[in-house]
């Protein structure tokens, strides 16, 4: 080092080795990739790794804990075994999963659209109001409904109180479990749908007015086309989380019927829907 | 403390470590002396402040226990590379004797310091006590400590005591009572009472006669059912009224709303039925072993002692959540520690008869036919 700054001028070999450093680096990874790189650590160990355990799993003896260990495909001969029951587990938490996510869009529509044109300043404890429940656990609010509508509890108890017959019995069948579902996932269609509806512009429905559009093509043609990026991603978080829901029809079910609860085939099916989905371009962006 | 960057940086790493530490990455590493860690695999009540506090302050000990409901699960769990882990494993009765001490899971307990204690239990645990002992009767495998007859639970106010004692296992094939009686769900158990219903012995080679009508009965029970549920789900819709009677329980699963003041929900044992000798009804009796953990703790032993005590042994018994009787009631200093509302709990009154007209809990040899046909037959019950 030395001697090379004896034959050279220092400054053209700082400025020649300079510039060399980062290329090289550049070529390892981009500063993109450096960036993001605590977040897909965290994303690999968060979400891939375990994924990867429980496809892993797939692969291991039946009731063992022999992850990487052993391999059968044992498990897969049998959920593809027409004699086994699994696949009415399937149904029961497709037809769950479908059933919610239709209800609460035509539920949750009415209440978005009043938060955005019709509440006015009452839209702020309006929203409250349904995030409020969210800071409460899931089970302890569905043991609440339990609690309701239990024989001789708060709704039975009290009509009995009241001199009537008793409320209805309501507890432990699918129907219930839907009621617990429509319930817990309401917000998540909700929040969605209502700012999606908040990005249609009022002009746009104005002009359409002004040009002699009814009620009904008003919202055919302006208000749902525009709106449909937060309806989508509502149906789609509605739709996950109810395809994996279990907690109802364990609590509020007493699992007259049993659901698939199969953290890879959620896994595989967010991955299969986000992969179609653009969501830059439903949002507008582009 | 301080919260400071390097703060952060080392209790980030040592989550990483203990994320890393799950069942994937604990063969073969060699420890450091483990004179003051414990780590105990359990059914719930030991995992309990009430019971490890003191021992953690006596012996200034890092204690970590893990409860879960299921034998096979914690066995399965020594067998898939934890035996480096855990240091105590408690599960019932046959489980020892039968599957983990061939399999040298387990390592006996020092016999002539653990023979004082058996003098001390009630009488059915007389040393050399049976399910505590190895085959041969050479070794002592474990500690005696809870038990219980488990068949089913009712409320005596919907179906008299003598009633469900008579009638039995019956009770679930009267069409009377379907859409009046609970499941608590137990993958084991379950699969037991299913036998029993269909008047079957669950601890043999089943032909498949026998299969076919266990799978017929699992059918007609899950339909018959009206929820099928936890402990929680079924003292609840006890107490409610929703059911009468549920299938799979007795003093561990009733005790708790009993000492909550519904004493007129009580377990049942069936005067007689299909087990050897006419018995009706299958106890538990749990046996607490020292796992063979390569890197031994000498707390193991010191924890299986403390819990001998008899102010820690009634601890044990009323730890929170289930309330059991416990083997060190046959010493008079443990048995004056029990309130007569406690006694009222656990059922002593018919304990003893109840514990005579039980077979002990036992494996089924073709456990996974019978659990698939039943999560089969449970399946369509929608």
């Amino acid at each position: 080092m030395a001697q090379t700054s004896l034959s050279h001028p220092a400054a053209p070999v700082s400025l020649e080795a300079a510039p060399a450093l980062p290329t090289k680096r550049d070529a390892l990874l981009s500063l993109g990739a450096r960036c993001s790189l605590p977040v897909i650590v965290l994303l690999a160990v968060g979400f891939v790794a375990p994924l990867i355990a429980i496809f892993a799993y797939s692969f291991a003896k039946p009731r063992t804990f022999e992850v990487f260990r052993s391999f059968t495909l044992v498990n897969y001969a049998e959920i593809f075994n027409v004699n086994n029951t699994v696949w009415l587990s399937f149904l029961w938490s497709l037809g769950f999963a479908f059933a919610t996510c239709a209800l609460l869009a035509v539920i949750a529509y009415p209440i978005a659209y009043g938060l955005n044109r019709v509440f006015g300043k009452w839209s702020s404890l309006v929203s409250i109001l349904f995030v409020f429940p969210l800071f409460v656990s899931e089970n302890v609010r569905l043991y609440g409904w339990v609690l309701f509508f239990i024989k001789n509890g708060v709704l039975d108890g009290t009509l009995k109180m009241l001199g009537f017959e008793g409320g209805p019995q309501v507890l432990y069948q699918p129907p219930m479990i839907l009621a617990g579902m429509l319930y817990v996932y309401l917000p998540f269609m909700l929040f969605p749908m209502t700012l999606g509806l908040a990005m249609v512009p009022r002009d746009l429905i104005d002009a359409a007015r002004d040009l002699g559009a009814n009620r009904w093509q008003i919202w055919r043609e302006v208000e749902l086309p525009l709106a449909m990026p937060g309806i989508l991603i509502g149906m789609l978080l509605t739709f996950v989380l109810g395809i994996g829901a279990v907690a109802e029809a364990k609590i509020l079910g007493g699992q007259s019927v049993i659901v698939i609860s199969h953290d890879i085939f959620i896994g595989a099916l967010t991955l299969a829907v986000f992969s179609r989905l653009d969501l830059d371009r439903l949002l507008g962006r582009r | 403390m301080t919260i400071s960057r390097r703060s952060v940086l080392k209790g980030m790493a040592a989550g990483g470590l203990a994320m890393a530490g799950g069942p994937f990455a604990m063969t073969g590493s060699a420890f450091a002396a483990r004179e003051k860690e414990l780590n105990i695999l359990c059914w719930e009540g030991y995992n309990s402040a009430q019971v490890l506090d003191p021992f953690r302050k006596k012996t200034g000990a890092t204690v970590k226990a893990e409860s879960l409901t299921n034998d096979p699960t914690m066995i399965n769990r020594l067998r898939a590379g934890e035996i480096n882990v855990w240091d105590l494993i408690n599960v019932n009765n046959p489980w020892a004797r039968k599957v983990m001490w061939p399999e040298k899971l387990i390592k006996p307990l020092p016999k002539d310091e653990f023979e004082p204690f058996f003098a001390k239990m009630l009488p059915m645990f007389k040393w050399p006590y049976k399910w505590a002992m190895s085959d041969d009767g050479k070794e002592l495998l474990g500690s005696i400590q809870r038990f219980g007859p488990y068949s089913f639970v009712v409320n005596t106010k919907k179906i008299d005591r003598k009633t469900a004692e008579t009638t039995g296992w019956d009770l679930f094939n009267d069409p009377k009572l379907s859409g009046k009686y609970g499941i608590l769900e137990s993958d084991d158990w379950n699969v037991f009472n299913i036998f029993l219903v269909a008047g079957i012995d669950p601890f043999k080679v089943h032909t498949p006669e026998e299969l076919a009508k266990f799978e017929e009965t699992a059918k007609k029970v899950f339909k018959g059912a009206k929820l099928i549920g936890d402990i929680a789900a079924m003292n609840q819709a006890l107490v409610s009224g929703e059911i009468d009677l549920h299938l799979t329980g007795g003093t561990y699963s009733v005790s708790a709303a009993r000492a909550d003041g519904y004493p007129e929900l009580r377990g049942i044992t069936p005067l007689k039925g299909p087990l050897p000798g006419g018995k009706g009804g299958v106890s538990w009796i749990e046996v607490t072993s020292t796992v063979n953990n390569p890197n031994p703790t000498p707390l193991a032993v010191e924890f299986l002692k403390y819990v001998q005590a008899p102010d820690i042994a009634h601890t044990v018994a009323f730890a929170e959540g289930t309330f059991n009787p416990v083997a060190q009631m046959g010493n008079p200093d443990c048995f004056k520690l029990f309130t007569k509302k406690e006694l009222e709990a656990i059922q002593w009154d018919s304990l003893d008869e109840e514990m005579d007209r039980s077979v002990e809990y036992d494996i089924v040899p073709d456990y996974d036919k019978a659990l698939d046909i039943m999560n089969a037959a449970k399946r369509v019950r929608g």
